[in-house]
């Protein structure tokens, strides 16, 4: 049966973008997935990290912690983080958590992606 | 299923699951909670909720309160009334919940600079559902004891 690791994780480049693409499930079985691909990009010089995630993912309280981790590690590293194509449930768990402080949430790549090209536009 | 019939006029039926200790066995409560709640009304919203929190507390049993013992077994009640759905998760009790820990409400600025970014699962159930309440069972396992009701 699977029901553990159900999470793949890629990262490409877009405009300028650094994007970790996240199809399925975020919980404790992602951490090394999410911090290797982050550790990737952010050594690859990103500035601008996108997490784009496939709708109806499973996000539970463990994944919350690795994302956590995640927006300290961008704060640190002065880089701007983004999230997108997250169902309305887990963009609700983002903004009563206070992940949405730390990452903006776009409905999907696109809007993440042309915010993004704006904000270093004007940099 | 079983019909209670001792509540005249409500029906009640009850669904017991029993997982083995291994996380991901979270999913198939998720999958039958969920099953139950949309045929039962609740719409998408409360349904996602539902899937969330009844994750957090199979989770919690399987890791802290079995210690991911296969052999030690986390129970489900799920009991449909016609107004409410109650969820019940019980442990085998290897280990006791931190009273102070049902009670606690986590704020990210401080998960930021702790090495431990976790414990947000039972705060998220407090959150999520209308009535949640934290017990022993008199096997000396943690219960968890949800309640999300049916806004006609």
């Amino acid at each position: 049966m699977m029901l553990e690791d159900e999470l793949t994780v890629s990262v490409r480049e877009r405009d300028g973008i650094a994007i970790i693409d996240l199809i399925g499930d975020v919980t404790t079985f992602a951490e090394e997935k999410i911090n290797t691909a982050y550790r990737d990009v952010t050594n690859r010089g990103a500035r601008f990290v996108l997490l784009n995630f496939r709708q109806n993912d499973y996000i539970n309280s463990a994944g919350i912690a690795i994302l956590i981790g995640i927006v300290t590690e961008v704060n640190r590293n002065n880089q701007k983080l983004a999230v997108s194509g997250l169902s309305q449930h887990f963009q609700k768990i983002f903004r009563m958590v206070g992940l949405a402080q730390y990452a903006e949430i776009y409905q999907d790549e696109e809007e993440a992606v042309q915010s993004f090209k704006t904000q270093a536009a004007a940099a | 299923m079983s019909n209670d019939t001792s509540r005249p006029g409500a029906e009640e039926k009850i669904i017991e699951l029993r997982l083995p200790s291994k996380l991901g066995y979270e999913r198939v409560a998720m999958d039958t909670a969920s099953s139950l709640a949309k045929r039962m009304g609740f719409d998408n919203d409360r349904v996602e909720s539902l899937k969330t929190a009844i994750s957090e507390a199979v989770t919690n049993a399987i890791e802290h309160g079995n210690q991911q013992d296969a052999a030690m077994k986390v129970v489900v009640l799920l009991t449909a009334r016609d107004d409410e759905l109650i969820i019940s998760v019980a442990d085998q009790g290897r280990k006791q919940l931190d009273a102070d820990c049902t009670t606690r409400n986590p704020h990210i600025e401080d998960a930021m600079v702790n090495a431990d970014k976790g414990g947000w699962g039972i705060w998220l159930i407090r959150e999520l559902m209308d009535e949640v309440e934290f017990t022993t069972a008199p096997s000396g396992g943690n219960q968890v004891r949800m309640v999300i009701h049916l806004e006609q």
